[in-house]
């Protein structure tokens, strides 16, 4: 860039000089042109023009040599012959009349000259040559020294541009480096670290802030996934003490079949509860693997419904609490996973069993949603629709303070209670995965005392590459 | 009939091989891959048990070697990992069953008596313990003589008990024969309907036929 406009500026320079001295030779040849044709004896005038106007200038020195017809010079401005090699000037602007040429001097010194033939006097026959030179030296100083500065600002700005520009850049990216500095240092150990967003530019902070926001997910995660560990190793280590406890007392002494017997049968009970445990924690990693397939089979969902009723029925009566189906006339077929939503169901009734006390009540109801929740697909289909299963109870509800949690593994909202009742805290994350594979979700609201209401709701297709 | 149990766990093996051979079959035992297709090789066994996981050659391995050779022999392989394509593959492989560890002993006997065909499943109309009846075609049961008052489930979980009476049945098997529930489901709710089962066909009797077996499920028997 900056050369190209140095070296632009430079030629319009040199164009622009050489025009103004080739005008001024065209004005002098002009002049003496005219003075020879219209009076040819005037030689006072003639000589005052070639000798002294010339001689008089101190700066951009001009000569004028005046010939005739055999060459032999009339008049010429004094120091001419010393300045210029007079027969070389002649054969050199032979070649381009009336043109200005570029020559140098016998001392060195840069002129323009040029040379052209005037009639003299009115008639024709007799004409004399006109030889103009001037001294350009100066000009050409001018230009040398323009040139000097040319180079030196053009190897200026090719050292300092790129220190410049590297300076900036690294102001720039300084923001970056320091975020950059505190991912390097955030491991598992300090998730809790964050980029301050204040006086970073607008783009910056909003990188700022997404990076903050990544990090509190993954604080999150962190903490789910130990608190997890640390409740995985408790429920593992209490059926695992128990059998190496009472294996260890009875084998301590001598007993009878009976007490052999008891050791044995208690022992294996917490053996079915720890396979119960890694069978539902298998299943939990499996649902979240990619691979995870679903077995999709036409279910009519009230018929499904009913069949878990009759499964928890006889629970329920023992239990003191009523449970029914509140389900609609015509039958409601989709395309769902049978045994993996008889299990979500299956959980939450065992649940809301679980936390009602007698003389209550569970029911489970189920609706279609046309396209509610499902906009963006074709509403006249009528496969955009989506099917929903609630189970309500009017039993101890849940407080509101741990209802974002209940779906978390191993989550007990009483764990002293939750832990006599034999349950795994697994059974809500699992119905929540169950959703998660049929495309769906679930939704629990609770008012403490008076019930609890979990929805599932999921589309009744699954996504047409699926379907088909 | 001969069962070869290939297993490199040694209990595993052990508690396989007593159990087994308490039910009346014949037992071998290799504790790896290599053993394992010798013995298949060299003796005729009408149920191999084969372990995935093996030293030597697994359980793959093994498979794929005697049915390449033309054994017939029926190959119930236990698996630690349950994906489905690895059960796609044993099956692929040739593989007749399988079971997923940690497996029920009961569950693995029920399988390999199915396998086998010689379970005492009886396909009759009416079956007779003791004094207990049951006409299967009539859905009517009775105890000396008098008719018992059953729901229709409670009659289906009487008689799956009595098909296979002497078997222990676990509280899995029966959820998924009596109500179609065919996960781990919450086991409580069998022992809640054998209770009230039994509140109906023994306890106005003196002599009791069904009977828990702590940690594995429910028997019906006259001991």
């Amino acid at each position: 860039m900056v050369f190209f406009a140095t070296a632009s500026l430079y030629l319009v320079l040199v164009s622009e000089l050489q025009k103004s001295t080739d005008l001024f030779l065209a004005d002098k040849v002009n002049v003496l042109r005219t003075m020879l044709r219209e009076r040819p004896d005037d030689w006072d005038a003639l000589r005052e023009e070639v000798e002294l106007e010339s001689a008089a200038r101190r700066y951009e020195q001009f000569y004028i040599c005046l010939l005739d017809e055999r060459n032999k010079p009339l008049l010429m401005t004094p120091g001419m012959a010393e300045q210029l090699d007079l027969p070389q000037f002649a054969s050199r602007t032979q070649n381009h009349p009336d043109r200005a040429i570029g020559m140098t001097g016998t001392l060195g010194r840069a002129f323009r000259v040029t040379s052209t033939s005037a009639p003299v006097g009115s008639q024709a026959g007799r004409t004399y040559a006109i030889q103009v030179a001037i001294d350009v030296s100066q000009k050409a100083a001018l230009l040398a020294r323009y040139r000097f500065w040319f180079w030196v600002i053009l190897l200026a700005t090719f050292a300092i541009l790129p220190l410049f520009g590297y300076r900036i850049a690294r102001h720039g990216i300084r923001p970056v480096e320091e975020m950059a500095t505190t991912a390097r240092h955030i491991s598992s150990t300090n998730l809790q670290e964050r980029i301050l967003p204040e006086g970073y530019p607008f783009e910056l902070a909003s990188l700022a802030s997404t990076f903050n926001q990544m990090l509190d997910r993954l604080e999150e995660s962190f903490e789910r996934i130990s608190r997890f560990s640390a409740d995985i190793a408790h429920d593992l280590r209490t059926p695992v003490n128990n059998i190496r406890g009472e294996a260890e007392v009875a084998l301590a002494r001598a007993r009878s079949a009976d007490e052999y017997r008891d050791v044995i049968e208690s022992c294996l009970e917490e053996a079915v509860r720890l396979s119960d445990l890694i069978g539902d924690l298998l299943f939990l990693a499996r649902a979240e693997s990619p691979l995870a397939n679903l077995r999709r089979e036409p279910v009519d969902v009230g018929e499904l419904l009913g069949g878990v009723r009759e499964y928890y029925e006889a629970s329920a009566a023992d239990g003191g609490v009523s449970l029914t189906t509140a389900v609609a006339d015509e039958p409601v077929i989709a395309e769902l996973d049978r045994t993996l939503l008889q299990r979500a169901v299956g959980n939450l009734v065992s649940n809301a069993l679980a936390h009602t006390p007698p003389g209550g009540a569970v029911v489970l109801g189920m609706g279609v949603d046309s396209g509610v929740d499902y906009s963006d697909r074709d509403l006249s289909n009528p496969e955009s629709s989506s099917i929903c299963i609630e189970v309500s109870d009017t039993g101890v509800g849940i407080p509101a303070e741990s209802l974002p949690r209940v779906f978390d593994r191993f989550f007990r909202v009483d764990s002293s209670r939750a832990q006599a009742s034999g349950g795994t805290g697994l059974g809500l994350a699992i119905v929540q995965s169950i959703m998660l594979l049929h495309g769906g979700t679930i939704e629990i609201s609770s008012q403490p005392g008076q019930g609890t209401r979990v929805t599932l709701r999921m589309p009744a297709v699954s996504t047409p590459s699926c379907a088909r | 009939m001969r069962i070869l149990v290939v297993e490199d766990e040694a209990k595993t093996a052990k508690f396989l091989q007593k159990g087994l051979g308490e039910a009346g079959f014949v037992v071998d035992v290799a504790g790896d891959g290599l053993d394992g297709l010798h013995l298949a090789q060299e003796l005729e066994f009408d149920l191999v048990i084969l372990d995935v996981m093996l030293p030597g050659l697994d359980g793959w391995q093994v498979l794929s070697r005697l049915r390449e050779e033309g054994r017939r022999a029926l190959v119930l392989f236990l698996t630690a990992r349950d994906a489905v394509h690895e059960r796609v593959r044993g099956f692929d492989l040739g593989a007749d069953d399988y079971l997923v560890k940690p497996f029920a002993f009961s569950e693995l006997l029920a399988r390999v008596r199915s396998l086998l065909r010689r379970g005492p499943l009886r396909e009759q109309e009416k079956f007779r313990l003791a004094d207990l009846e049951i006409d299967l075609l009539r859905h009517r049961a009775t105890r000396a003589g008098q008719r018992l008052e059953l729901t229709s489930k409670e009659f289906l979980l009487l008689s799956l008990l009595a098909r296979r009476s002497g078997e222990v049945l676990s509280r899995t098997l029966i959820a998924e024969a009596v109500w179609d529930m065919n996960f781990d489901s919450d086991t409580n709710v069998v022992d809640v309907n054998v209770r009230r089962l039994r509140s109906k066909v023994d306890d106005p009797f003196p002599l009791k036929l069904i009977h828990t077996v702590r940690g594995a499920g429910y028997v019906l028997e006259s001991d």
